[in-house]
């Protein structure tokens, strides 16, 4: 699997060292005390029509920076593209207009959509703003949304609140892909979900994707849904990514020692098969973090130099790692195998199988979206 | 429905999509909302209509003096509701009263609830501004409004109007914070940043995400406010800044009564009582509301 930048067409999203920092303000008179980056010059890509999956603990700045490249929270610094062209000059009117392209699935189906808007008005809303639809066709439009995301047409007259979770992130991804946009961000999208859901949506956002060959920033803790949809991950610690690669790669032969932790991590259906290592401590302050590397005061393998000077990403094998060690560290190929067993493999095949049953009765039924 | 047909029985109540009942439906349903709304309903209608049902010139005064109503002992169906100090009909003054009450209560309601309502919503909706305009609210708020209608009724003269200014100019900051607190609840939902990532403009998010959402709890507050602006408006009337004698005034009215309060007490209850059951029932109504426009008992 070969990156996007080697493409010729420019990437959907292209994010250069990106930097967002929350001014930590205290007391009375709301003076600064501090600053917590969130996001640390990062810099990153995504090709049209590609899944780029962003994982990382809670709190490492995930989705900061997915909405720092939507411009939906202002970047301190950096610069964003979209489709080669750059959001980060653009005037409030050319940015309204340009989010026709980039679009955003909300982690909280039941936050997410505005209580006194019906399903159609809230799926037309977008198509109407950016001159997608008229008047005369719009409800045909909504109609033929609903019905590519398996809802059916009586569904428009709704409000939010008569639908089930699952129902309701069916349309948060219509609203998302209403306008057949470049990029969609996905924080969390099937998180607030129980695993059946999950994996009705995970298959409605990658149908859709066909459809309409938009690129995701498919931001998760998930590894299991990760594995199924992305092309490639990037692993996000304390505002920076340490570490990126092809999907098979990163599961195959993590790099970066907080990777390896990070997949060791995930549950496993026999608990005392294999020892686990186990991240200690909390991550550090992101309004101090720790000189050098961010990961040392937690890291198995750390040495005097990682606690002074920070890696870089550099490019490792197939992947981009930011770790001193990342050449010499020993690569767990043989245990390749055995990564695939455990709940993770589970989960794994029953998305697989949910997308085949998918495959064979459903997909005739569901008509396109609207052109 | 049988177990053996389990997915039959769901796809049908599926299928069909139960009819949403109507506000004033599920208003009607709740029995101490609908006596509350027909008493308001009655004493809008008596006002309006004051001309055609007063039975006498509410102003003009008789021989039957302090005259009590047609339940007392000297009482008898000349004058229902009897009779004050200076012989007027008492149902007809009740009546007309009722309209200058009403106009005070609806107008200054309207106008203080609109600007400060828009008030405390662009304070939550543009947060950079909302420290200052919410400390500038905070010194209206500390501001008594029996002292605002004093200093006004002494710079314009007695009347209705120096009224409905000072009590509009008093329910501008609590309708502003009121506003405000509920606004700020709603732009921290999610929704809200969806419709900012959808394009919209600011002042589409206003209108159709923040105020649809925070204009039936402000609608709610406004009904309650209602009821506390004519107690007021009563009570500026009753000080003697209010409607100008002869003018019928609920408030006033019941202030000339105090002096018969003792040998002729219906001169005052009568007035007061109407004040009190407006006041109750309009917060009556306003609770009723608050329930049926909550989107949670929605059925």
């Amino acid at each position: 699997m070969s990156p996007p930048e080697a493409g010729a067409a420019p990437p959907a999203l292209e994010a250069r060292g990106l930097v967002k920092t929350f001014d930590v303000r205290r007391g009375l008179l709301r003076r600064r005390v501090g600053a917590v980056q969130a996001v640390a010059d990062v810099s990153f890509s995504v090709g049209a029509g590609e899944t780029l999956a962003l994982v990382g603990e809670s709190g490492c700045g995930k989705s900061t920076l997915g909405r720092a490249a939507l411009r939906l929270i202002e970047p301190t610094a950096g610069e964003v593209l979209l489709d080669g062209r750059s959001l980060t000059a653009l005037p409030p009117g050319a940015l309204r207009a340009a989010r026709r392209d980039m679009q955003i699935i909300f982690q909280d189906p039941f936050g997410a959509l505005n209580p006194r808007m019906t399903v159609a008005e809230t799926l037309a809303e977008p198509m109407l703003l950016h001159g997608l639809a008229d008047a005369g066709d719009v409800g045909d439009r909504v109609r033929a949304l609903l019905a590519a995301c398996g809802m059916q047409p009586f569904h428009a007259g709704r409000y939010p609140h008569e639908f089930s979770g699952g129902q309701r992130q069916r349309i948060g991804v219509a609203r998302a892909l209403a306008t057949r946009p470049r990029l969609v961000v996905c924080d969390e999208p099937v998180s607030a979900l129980d695993v059946s859901v999950q994996a009705q949506i995970v298959n409605l956002l990658q149908d859709l994707q066909a459809e309409i060959g938009a690129a995701y920033l498919f931001i998760s803790h998930d590894l299991a849904v990760v594995r199924h949809i992305a092309a490639r991950v990037a692993v996000m610690y304390l505002g920076r990514i340490v570490e990126t690669a092809p999907t098979a790669e990163i599961f195959a032969r993590p790099r970066h020692p907080y990777t390896r932790l990070l997949l060791e991590a995930a549950p496993r259906l026999r608990p005392g098969a294999r020892s686990r290592t186990v991240v200690e401590g909390d991550p550090p302050s992101a309004m101090a973090p720790p000189p050098g590397c961010a990961f040392h005061p937690r890291c198995p393998m750390a040495e005097a130099r990682c606690r002074i000077e920070r890696p870089q990403l550099g490019r490792v094998g197939g992947a981009d790692v930011a770790c001193h060690f990342a050449e010499a560290a020993p690569t767990p190929q043989d245990e390749a195998p055995q990564a695939e067993e455990g709940m993770l493999a589970r989960r794994i095949a029953a998305l697989q199988a949910a997308r085949a049953a998918v495959g064979q009765d459903r997909r005739p039924a569901a008509a396109p979206p609207p052109a | 429905m049988s177990l053996a047909e389990p997915a039959a029985g769901a796809l049908a109540e599926d299928a069909a999509p139960p009819a949403r009942r109507r506000l004033w439906l599920r208003l009607l349903t709740d029995p101490g909302a609908a006596l509350a709304l027909l008493i308001l309903l009655v004493v809008v209608l008596g006002a309006v209509f004051a001309p055609l049902l007063a039975p006498h010139d509410p102003y003009a005064a008789s021989r039957a003096v302090m005259q009590p109503p047609v339940w007392a002992d000297r009482g008898d169906w000349t004058h229902i509701l009897g009779a004050d100090g200076q012989g007027r009909d008492i149902l007809s003054r009740a009546l007309y009263g009722a309209r200058l009450t009403l106009l005070i209560g609806v107008v200054s309601v309207a106008l203080g609830g609109v600007v400060g309502s828009a008030i405390g919503l662009l304070s939550a909706f543009y947060s950079r501004i909302d420290p200052y305009i919410m400390r500038v609210v905070d010194m209206l708020l500390s501001f008594p409004a029996i002292l605002l209608g004093l200093a006004l009724v002494a710079a314009l003269g007695p009347g209705a109007t120096p009224v409905i200014i000072a009590l509009a100019i008093a329910t501008v900051p609590d309708c502003a914070r009121i506003a405000r607190s509920i606004g700020v609840g709603v732009m921290a939902q999610e929704f809200m940043e969806a419709g900012r990532a959808v394009g919209l403009s600011d002042w589409a998010l206003f209108r159709r995400y923040l105020l649809r959402n925070c204009i039936s709890s402000i609608m709610i507050f406004m009904s309650l406010r209602f009821g506390q602006v004519i107690l007021l408006g009563s009570a500026l009337s009753f000080l003697g800044l209010g409607a100008r004698p002869p003018a019928a005034e609920l408030g006033m009215m019941a202030a000339q009564g105090r002096d018969f309060l003792l040998f002729a007490p219906h001169i005052a209850v009568i007035p007061s009582a109407m004040i009190f059951v407006i006041v109750l029932a309009a917060n009556v109504a306003g609770d009723a509301l608050r329930d049926a426009l909550d989107p949670r008992l929605r059925a």
